[in-house]
C-alpha cells in the first residue's frame, strides 16, 4: 500500500463522507439565521414553544450531506423528510393542533357575547388587502393567498394553507406568522391608540352573562354544523377544533381531553416545528422572497388590527350598549396575547376597566374567522 | 431616542429598516416577479376518443385538474398540442390571463380556403371566457377570436370559433386544406382576483353572521330553559308561605308564646337602656327580590303592631 493510495483514500473519505469540504457559505448563513431564531426564543422568550424546534430544524437541515431531508436509495423519506411528508404534506399536523387548541379553549366569552363574531370577521381585512398587495408584486394567486393568511395570526392555519397551496413558502410564512404573533404587544398598541379616543378607551362593558355547561357543550356541535355546511373546505380544521372542544365540555372523556391539551399537543408541536424548520434549506430560503413575506406579514398584521377596531367603531353606530373599541384588535386571533394587549391598553386608560374577558370573545372569533378565510381560499382554488 | 424592547434596535433603526424594506419591495419588484421556477405552468396531457381530443391539465390557480374537449365540424381534427407561453409572450398580453395554457390545434381534410368550426368545451370556462388567437405572421399577433360562448348543461361552457383556411387565425397563412390555430382561453386575471376577493371577504361576514344568529337564537332558548328550570326549583317557596302564615302569632289571642315574650323583653330593654339597634348594614342597598321585599314588609308590619303603642 503506497502513500499515494492512503492519501487518496483519506481524500475520498473527506470529500464523500464528511461535511467539512462540502460546507457552503450560504449554509453557514442559514445556521446564523437558526441561531437568531433560537436567540429570540430562548433569550427573548418569543413563542419559544415553536421557535425552538423551528430554529433547531433550520440548524440541522443546513449541515452538508446530513441524511435528514432527502430520500434513501430505496425511496424512503429520511427523518425530517418523514416528519414533513406524513405530518405537513399529508395535512395531519395542523388539524391535530386544532384538536388540542379546541380542547384548551373555553368558548364562554364568545357564547355570552356572540356579537363579537363580527369583529373576528372584520379583522380579516388585512388578509384580503395583503392578498391584493402580493399579487401586484408578482406572487401567484396561490402564493398570495398563503402569504395573506399570515395576518390571521393563527400559526396552524397559516401552515395548513401554505402546505396546501404554496409549500415552497412554508418556512418563511410560518416564521413570519409566529414571529409577528410574538410581537403583537409591540405591533398593536400604537395602532390601537391611533384609532381610538381616550373616551372610547374608557368605555366600560357590562359583565358577561353566565354561560351554562349545557350551552358550552352544544356550542361545538352548532358551530360545526353551521361553519362546515357553509364552507366545507374548512372541515379538517374546524372539525378537529370543535371535536377537541366537545371532548373538553362533555366531561366524560377527561383523559382524552387532557391528552389532547398536553401530551399530544406537545408531541405535535415538536414534529411541526422541526418539519417547518427543515424546509428552510439555504438554497430555498436565501432569496428576497422571505424578506418580502416578512414585509407583507407586518403590513397584514397592521391592517388586520385596523380592521378589527374599525369594525367595532362601525358596530357602535348601531348598538345601544357601546363596545370598547380596544377589544377590536383582539379579532386578529393570536390567542390569548391579543386579548391581553386589549386588556392592558384598557387599564392604561382606566385602571378599573378590565377588558380581558370581553376581548376573549373577538379573540376566539378571530380563530374561527381566520380558519374561515383559509377555507375560502382553499375553495377558491378547487 | 428611547430604546424600545424590540430585540436590540432603537425606534429610529426600526424605522430605517422598515423604509429599506419598502424600497426593496417597491423598486426592483419586476426582477422578482416570477420567483424563479414557474411551479404552476400547466402541463396538459391529451387523449383521443374518436373525433374528440381531450386535454387534462392542472390550470394556474387551481388545485384540481380540469378537462378541455376539442371537437371540429367541417374538417378533421388531426392533433392538439400544448404550447409554452414564452413563445407567444408579447407586451400587449399578460400570461396570467391565460390560466389553462396555450394550444396548437391542427385541422386537415378541408377544401382549400374552406371554413371549419372548432368547439372547445369545458366546465372550467365561464360565460366571460374568450378565446384568443396568436398568429406571429400578423402585425398584431394576438387577437380575440370572437368565439361564441354557449351555455351547456351542468355548468359547461362551449366556445365555438369559426376558422378559415389561409385566414388570420391560420398560422400557416396559406390556403392548403390545412389549418394550424394557436391560442388559448383567456379570462381576466385581475377581474377574477378582485371579484373573488370581495365575494370571499363578505362571505366571511356572512358565515360568521349566520353563526352569530345561530348562537343568539340558541342562547335565547338556553336562557329561557334555564329560567324555566330556576322558576320550577323556586316554586315550592310560595307554597310554604301559608304555612309560615299559620305560624304567625295570633295577637288577638291573649296567650303570648315564650319566643314572643322574650323578643318583647329584649326590645323593651334595648329601648329603655338607650341603645338603639343600628340600621342593618348593606341589606337595604342590595336590590331586593320580590320575595325579600314581601318578607321585609311582613316583618315590619308585625313589628309595628307590637311596638306601636298608640294603637295598642
Amino acid at each position: 500500500m503506497s502513500w499515494d493510495y492512503v492519501l487518496e483514500l483519506i481524500k475520498n473519505i473527506l470529500v464523500t463522507q464528511t461535511g467539512m469540504p462540502n460546507l457552503l457559505i450560504k449554509q453557514v448563513i442559514m445556521m446564523l439565521v437558526a441561531f437568531f431564531f433560537l436567540y429570540l426564543a430562548v433569550g427573548k422568550k418569543y413563542e419559544p414553544l415553536l421557535l425552538v424546534p423551528i430554529g433547531f430544524g433550520i440548524f440541522l437541515v443546513n449541515f452538508p450531506l446530513a441524511p435528514l431531508m432527502g430520500y434513501t436509495e430505496h425511496g424512503n423519506p429520511e427523518l425530517l423528510r418523514a416528519f414533513y411528508k406524513y405530518g405537513v404534506e399529508w395535512e395531519i399536523i395542523p388539524p391535530m393542533i386544532f384538536l388540542g387548541l379546541g380542547a384548551m379553549t373555553d368558548f364562554g366569552p364568545l357564547i355570552a357575547n356572540p356579537k363579537t363574531l363580527i369583529v373576528g370577521a372584520g379583522a380579516q381585512l388585512g388578509v384580503f388587502i395583503t392578498y391584493i398587495g402580493t399579487l401586484f408584486f408578482g406572487f401567484t394567486l396561490k402564493e398570495a393567498a398563503s402569504v395573506a393568511i399570515i395576518g390571521g395570526a393563527d400559526g396552524p392555519t397559516t401552515i395548513y394553507l401554505t402546505a396546501k397551496l404554496a409549500p415552497q413558502l412554508l418556512g418563511a410564512n410560518a416564521l413570519a406568522a409566529y414571529s409577528y404573533m410574538a410581537m403583537v404587544p409591540l405591533i398593536q398598541p400604537p395602532i390601537m391608540r391611533l384609532m381610538t379616543t381616550p373616551d372610547q378607551r374608557r368605555i366600560k362593558m357590562r359583565q358577561l352573562r353566565a354561560v351554562s355547561d349545557r350551552e358550552k357543550l352544544l356550542f361545538p356541535l352548532i358551530a360545526a354544523i353551521l361553519i362546515i355546511i357553509l364552507i366545507p373546505a374548512v372541515a379538517p380544521l374546524m372539525g378537529m377544533f370543535m371535536f377537541g372542544n366537545f371532548m373538553r365540555e362533555c366531561g366524560v372523556v377527561k383523559r382524552l381531553s387532557e391528552t389532547a391539551q398536553h401530551s399530544l399537543m406537545n408531541i405535535i408541536t415538536i414534529l411541526l416545528g422541526l418539519s417547518v424548520g427543515a424546509t428552510m434549506k439555504a438554497e430555498v430560503f436565501l432569496s428576497w422572497k422571505p424578506l418580502l413575506i416578512f414585509g407583507f406579514g407586518l403590513m397584514d398584521f397592521i391592517v388586520c388590527t385596523f380592521g378589527g377596531i374599525l369594525t367595532v367603531h362601525i358596530m357602535n353606530f348601531f348598538l345601544k350598549e357601546k363596545i370598547n373599541p380596544l377589544i377590536g384588535s383582539a379579532g386578529v386571533s393570536a390567542v390569548p396575547m391579543a386579548a391581553r394587549v386589549s386588556n392592558s391598553e384598557g387599564l392604561k386608560a382606566d385602571p378599573t376597566n378590565f377588558l380581558l374577558m370581553h376581548a376573549m370573545g373577538p379573540n376566539l372569533a378571530g380563530v374561527i374567522g381566520s380558519a374561515a378565510a383559509a377555507g375560502m381560499f382553499i375553495a377558491m382554488f378547487q | 431616542m428611547r430604546k424600545i424592547d424590540f430585540i436590540f434596535l432603537s425606534k429610529d433603526q426600526l424605522l430605517w429598516l422598515f423604509c429599506l424594506l419598502l424600497i426593496l419591495i417597491v423598486f426592483p419588484c419586476r426582477s422578482w416577479a416570477t420567483f424563479g421556477e414557474d411551479r404552476e405552468k400547466p402541463k396538459p396531457v391529451f387523449t383521443r376518443k374518436g373525433d374528440k381530443i381531450t386535454a387534462k391539465l392542472l390550470p394556474r390557480a387551481k388545485s384540481t385538474s380540469v378537462l378541455i374537449d376539442f371537437e371540429v365540424s367541417g374538417a378533421k381534427l388531426i392533433e392538439v398540442q400544448g404550447m409554452d407561453f414564452e413563445e407567444a409572450d408579447r407586451p400587449e398580453v399578460n400570461h396570467k390571463d391565460f390560466k389553462s395554457a396555450l394550444f396548437v390545434i391542427e385541422l386537415g381534410e378541408l377544401t382549400s380556403g374552406g371554413e371549419a368550426k372548432v368547439s372547445i368545451i369545458s366546465d372550467f370556462f365561464i360565460r366571460s371566457t374568450q378565446y384568443w388567437i396568436f398568429n406571429q405572421n400578423l402585425e398584431t399577433p394576438w387577437m380575440d377570436s370572437k368565439a361564441q360562448n354557449l351555455d351547456r348543461p351542468d355548468q359547461v361552457q362551449e366556445l365555438i370559433i369559426k376558422v378559415k383556411d389561409g385566414g388570420p387565425f391560420d398560422s400557416d397563412g396559406t390556403e392548403n386544406g390545412r389549418i394550424i390555430m394557436l391560442g388559448g382561453p383567456k379570462d381576466s386575471f385581475w377581474g377574477y382576483a378582485l371579484g373573488t376577493l370581495f365575494i370571499r371577504y363578505f362571505g366571511i361576514f356572512i358565515v360568521l353572521s349566520i353563526l352569530m344568529l345561530g348562537m343568539i337564537f340558541s342562547g335565547k332558548i338556553f336562557q329561557y330553559l334555564e329560567g324555566k328550570k330556576a322558576r320550577a326549583v323556586s316554586k315550592p317557596a310560595p307554597q310554604t308561605a301559608p304555612v309560615q302564615k299559620a305560624e304567625k302569632p295570633d295577637l288577638s289571642n291573649n296567650g303570648i308564646n315564650p319566643e314572643m315574650a322574650t323578643a318583647i323583653a329584649v326590645a323593651l330593654h334595648l329601648h329603655f337602656s338607650g341603645l338603639r339597634s343600628s340600621e342593618p348594614m348593606h341589606v337595604s342597598r342590595l336590590r331586593p327580590t320580590a320575595w325579600t321585599q314581601q318578607g321585609r314588609a311582613q316583618i315590619m308590619s308585625e313589628r309595628l303592631l307590637m311596638y306601636n303603642r298608640d294603637k295598642r
